[in-house]
């Protein structure tokens, strides 16, 4: 009997080692463990055994039961992984296809650039402010100390809306607007559109303008310059050079232009720069006690810096743009690749 | 403005290359803008010594002569005979190329060999005919380029003058400045004027009728001018820095123009009637033909120079045609006068002439320096054109104005720049600007403004000349000492940014149009003649038509930028814009500027590609969007109301967006005709927001509500309605049910066709129903479900089926 059991036991563990399918291990496990399966009718032999060897050779089925269980299991395990691995190996797709890409908008190239520099100022406690767009020229110039018959006019080719309305030339009329409506302390950036009559590859009759103010008590022009280093830092990068040159505006007094190392060549001189290493990014200056005067500040009492960039220049500048009318022609092809 | 290097050098001496030279002038705020070199390509032509001449052995016409470069000495067959030994002479040596691409070669000329070629003025360019070689001045340095040595070798810097600095429109201005930086003195040409004539007083008269207009008129007389061709040098110099040459007396009154910056006028004398002049304002109406040979129709607001009986010139501006200098002219009155800037400008815009002369008063001339530019003239007339100078000066100057005089505090001085310079220093910097200085008190100064800085009114312009000439870049940087404030950004720029990422997250792309539109734009989208946009802000000087009035819309723009698209067949577009448009204010100077934002799709939903089917939008696809919109702004009781739409949608197809009782907007399908305007095959949806209406509605903080812990149950009811009903309302009923149970209802179905009777449609709709307590029963749930459809029925008569 003991026997009987061992040499059932190494059948059926030859036969496991040789099962290739689940359909297989199935007929082997009905063949030995099925209700009529060989060790099923060992086990229904054992009444007929006597009675002292019941206990020994029962005990020798269970374990041989056990063990082909054990081997049943492992089998099924193997078959799965195997099966597993081949259904892997045969569902190989093409990643080189492109993608199902969810709808994704852009924004454009100009409110890229005014948010980025918004955020930079508000990081320093900048506040936004706006004004209008059609503009009294009262605010447009003539608070600004640029008086009618003043030969800076010429600076600003104006268009008119009447006589004393006109389309804002530059974003400083919200200056005036904001100091009129406020004591000092000010510190604000004014993002905004602007217009002058001028149209070819490099000017646009419609543009957009930054300015920023700050007015405390105190404030001198190297305040002017830190606050201008650290901005041209964080927007183009710690350690661009930065050079302030005399110029003249007639609401600041210091005025500078403001110039950076090119960010094309480093300041090696290239086509962008006309060769001369710099690229003039900004006018800043001084708040003229004129300006002072017609809101009210007290000269004597405070002081203040405001400055003033291009957005099209600069988003010309940060996405090697060559052409300003890109930025308003509006092909898809164009904004897509922001 | 320009200038040339040799031409400051006769004023101020520095010790710069052309590039040094730009370098400081821009830093000093007089932006070099451009820089050319002028006859350096004549380098190889020298200046060379004829050492020994001899005949050529071989040609009688020719002479065979030893020269010395400077270096050596070389040979050089010459057929000229003008010259002598030891002559200065102009060499051409191997290498050099004259004008004409005339290529210098080492040659042998009948046996004998000549290195290089003995030149002729005209053989370099310098004149239309000579006669015989070129003889220099026995000073000329031997072996430097000769047009180094003429003068002619120079470097042209154009300048960028901001309007403030009238007093650098000259040579000697911009010679100022470098002597300013450089603390050397400026050479003033002080040239004694050679007076012979009669006193001018006895020839001619002067009388200012308007002297607001015209505070000095100085004028000196100058007879038996021979009019002729001005000297080579002149020439150069006027063409050097773009002036055309005229003759002698009219070039030198440019001259002295560049050279002190006052515009001077001549007058041919035997045309002044009465032999005076008379200065006051025209007639009105008074026509006047200007040297131009313009006529110009003038107003009592310009001032003229008049005769005795008529107007020769515009005042500060142009010179007339009748009394203009001609070959005949012998007698010459010159003025030096001084024009109020604003009078000039005004007459000068009017009449839209721009000249150096008027540029320069516009910006304010130097009332002190009238006699120097007038005695300049005066004595180069005499030089140049042969003139007698008669006795004096006619000097109208009724009223001399006092100096200007500033109190500058030293302490004010460091607080604006952030320096702490010394009153030494600050004294120092001033003075070598010519500005007198004297110390009132400690760090206190009274400054003396010299009458050429016009610009110069007040302390603060002192404080900007004084960092000028320290220089910027010795202001320390540093940061401001405020106090900190921080604040959120404003509601209504929160929205712009929220609704700008929503729409690109959306889909959806930004673009940027011109303000300005056609004003016939509105025709195009069928926009009503007494719709409230009809009332666009015309612009008075439009470059265009097409960008003539302030846009009232955002439509025409997006459509046209679609059509801009789909000229390049890009089909598939999903824009937005967000600006301002611009709305008439009743009773109010500026219009209102709402900002807009608006959308304009077409084309395919989804790109179309390899795995996806080309699916077309529609206007479910925009109302998904503003669906997407108003659950992200946490809007509340928004509706859409298909009964109010604009003329540009697709009546059928579009609605108005309602929060409440509040519009906020459109949407919809673009009618068939719009379509048919801007030539579109395909659909164009569109819809358009006023942010303005929604600034005070939106929140960022939506208050929310923890989803039930229990599963939910779902009973779905089919029924029919009429075609013409909006499902909206079917779903609002079911909605309006005060079941706190009822969590959510999904339309999942709308069909109408086969098995739905005529003019009806079904709809299936999938209730879900939840407890925040327990999981529901199905007793429960039916009970509840039961009340909703008898509700339904009740309340707007569906048939459930």
């Amino acid at each position: 009997m003991k026997d009987n059991l061992e040499k059932l036991l190494r059948n059926a563990l030859s036969e496991l080692s040789e099962v290739g399918s689940e359909e297989g291990l199935h007929e082997v496990r009905v063949k030995y463990l099925g209700k009529k399966g060989l060790l099923t009718q060992v086990m229904k032999g054992l009444g007929a055994l006597p009675a002292e060897e019941r206990p020994l050779v029962g005990q020798q089925a269970n374990t041989v039961k056990e063990r082909i269980e054990a081997q049943l299991d492992t089998v099924l395990q193997d078959l799965k992984k195997s099966r597993t691995e081949e259904r892997l190996k045969s569902e190989r797709i093409d990643v080189s296809l492109p993608g199902r890409r969810r709808p994704m908008g852009t924004r454009h190239p100009i409110t890229l650039v005014i948010d980025d520099i918004v955020d930079i100022f508000a990081g320093l406690g900048f506040q936004v402010e706006e004004g209008p767009e059609i503009e009294m020229d009262y605010y447009n110039f003539e608070a600004l100390n640029i008086p009618k018959d003043h030969p800076a006019r010429d600076m600003q080719d104006t268009f008119f809306i009447s006589d004393s309305v006109v389309l804002r030339t530059h974003t400083s009329p919200v200056q005036i607007r904001t100091m009129l409506r406020q004591p000092p302390p000010v510190r604000i950036i004014a993002p905004g559109t602007v217009y002058r009559c001028d149209s070819d590859a490099t000017h646009s009759p419609m543009f957009h303008q930054i300015e920023g103010l700050l007015v405390d008590t105190g404030i001198t022009f190297g305040d002017l310059k830190g606050i201008l280093t650290n901005f041209v830092n964080q927007y183009f990068g710690s350690g661009t050079g930065v050079r302030l040159r005399p110029s003249f505006f007639p609401f600041t007094e210091p005025s500078a232009e403001v110039d950076i190392a090119c960010v094309m060549c480093k300041g090696k001189g290239c086509r962008i720069c006309k060769n001369t290493g710099w690229l003039e990014v900004l006018g800043a200056g001084m708040v003229d006690p004129e300006v002072f005067r017609h809101v009210s500040y007290d000269a004597e009492k405070v002081s203040g810096f405001a400055f003033g960039m291009g957005i099209e220049r600069i988003a010309m500048l940060r996405y090697g743009i060559s052409d300003m009318r890109l930025l308003f022609e509006n092909d898809v092809r164009f904004l897509s690749q922001f | 403005m320009i200038v040339t290097y040799n031409w400051l050098k006769e004023f101020v001496d520095f010790n710069l290359t052309p590039e040094e030279l730009a370098h400081m002038l821009t830093m000093l705020g007089l932006e070099v803008e451009g820089m050319r070199t002028i006859g350096s390509d004549m380098d190889a032509v020298i200046v060379a010594q004829v050492v020994e001449k001899s005949q050529h052995p071989n040609a009688d016409k020719l002479s065979l002569c030893k020269v010395n470069n400077g270096r050596e000495i070389v040979s050089v067959v010459c057929g000229a005979q003008n010259f002598t030994s030891g002559d200065k002479v102009a060499l051409a040596q191997v290498g050099a190329v004259l004008p004409g691409d005339f290529r210098i070669k080492k040659s042998k000329i009948r046996g004998e060999e000549s290195c290089g070629m003995l030149c002729s003025e005209r053989e370099l360019g310098l004149s239309a005919e000579s006669d015989g070689i070129m003889v220099l001045d026995q000073q000329s340095q031997l072996g430097i380029p000769l047009f180094e040595s003429l003068g002619l070798k120079d470097t042209i810097f154009e300048i960028g003058l901001t309007p403030n600095r009238a007093d650098c429109l000259s040579v000697v201005g911009i010679a100022r400045e470098i002597g300013a930086k450089l603390g050397t003195k400026v050479r003033y040409p002080g040239q004694a004027v050679p007076e012979e004539g009669p006193p001018v007083t006895e020839m001619a008269s002067v009388q200012v009728e308007d002297p607001a207009g015209c505070p000095r008129y100085t004028a000196r007389f100058i007879s038996g001018c021979k009019i002729g061709p001005s000297p080579s040098w002149m020439v150069n110099r006027l063409t050097a820095v773009g002036m055309r040459s005229i003759n002698n007396v009219v070039d030198i009154t440019n001259y002295v123009l560049l050279e002190y910056g006052h515009p001077l006028h001549a007058f041919d004398f035997k045309l002044l009637a009465g032999g005076k002049i008379v200065v006051k304002r025209a007639g009105e109406g008074d026509a006047f033909i200007t040297l131009d040979g313009q006529q110009r129709v003038l107003t009592t607001e310009d001032l003229t120079i008049c005769d005795g009986n008529k107007a020769v010139a515009l005042a500060g501006i142009m010179g007339g045609e009748n009394s203009e200098i001609n070959d005949a002219t012998t007698d010459i009155l010159i003025e030096s006068a001084c024009f109020e800037p604003t009078m000039v400008r005004r007459t000068s815009k009017r009449l839209g002439i721009h000249t150096e002369s008027s540029h320069r008063f516009e910006r304010g001339a130097d009332i002190g320096n009238l006699p120097r530019a007038l005695d300049r003239a005066a004595a180069l007339m005499s030089e140049l054109a042969g003139g007698t100078v008669s006795k004096g000066m006619i000097d109208v100057y009724p009223d001399p104005a006092a100096p200007r005089t500033i109190t500058l505090r030293l302490a004010r001085v460091n607080q604006i720049l952030g320096l702490e310079l010394t009153g030494k220093e600050v004294e120092n910097i001033l003075k070598n600007l010519e500005f007198e200085v004297s110390i009132v008190d400690d760090g206190v100064f009274n400054i003396i403004v010299p009458t050429f800085r016009v610009d110069i009114e007040r302390e603060i312009d002192l404080i900007e000349e004084i960092a000028r000439l320290n220089g910027y870049e010795k202001i320390p940087v540093t940061m401001p000492q405020v106090r900190i404030r921080s604040d959120r950004p404003s509601r209504r720029r929160l929205l712009e940014l929220k609704m700008r990422n929503l729409l690109v997250s959306n889909g959806l792309s930004e673009i940027v149009n011109y303000s300005f539109i056609n004003p016939f734009a509105l025709d195009k989208v069928l926009i009503g003649q007494d719709d409230v946009r009809r009332k666009m802000v015309p612009i008075l000087n439009p470059l265009t038509e097409d960008q003539s009035v302030m846009r009232t819309s955002l439509l025409p723009g997006l459509l046209e930028v679609a059509c801009k698209n789909a000229s390049f067949r890009l089909m598939d577009l999903q824009l937005f814009e967000m600006r301002r448009i611009y709305l008439e204010a009743e009773g109010s100077a500026l219009p209102n500027e709402p900002l807009h934002v608006a959308g304009l799709l077409t084309g395919v939903r989804d790109r179309a590609g390899w795995n996806r089917s080309r699916e077309l939008l529609d206007f479910y696809d925009v109302k998904g969007i503003i669906e997407n919109i108003v659950s992200a702004l946490h809007l509340s009781e928004v509706t859409y109301n298909a009964s109010v739409t604009e003329n540009f949608y697709h009546p059928g197809k579009s609605c108005g967006i309602f929060a409440g009782n509040l519009q906020f907007g459109t949407m919809g399908e673009l009618h068939p005709a719009v379509h048919e305007t801007y030539g579109f095959d395909q659909s164009l949806f569109y819809f358009e927001i006023d942010l303005e209406k929604i600034v005070s509605l939106f929140t960022d903080t939506a208050t929310v509500t923890a989803p039930p812990r229990f599963p939910d149950t779902f009973r779905d009811i089919a029924m029919l309605i009429d075609k013409g009903m909006e499902t909206g309302i079917v779903l609002d009923c079911i909605s309006s049910n005060r079941i706190k149970e009822l969590a959510k209802v999904e339309l999942f179905d709308v069909y109408t066709g086969s098995h739905v009777p005529e003019g009806q449609k079904s709809i299936a709709v999938r209730i879900r129903y939840c407890s925040q307590e327990r999981t529901m029963t199905d007793e429960e749930v039916n009970r509840i479900h039961q009340k909703v459809i008898e509700n339904l029925k009740k309340k707007i008569n569906v048939a459930v089926r």
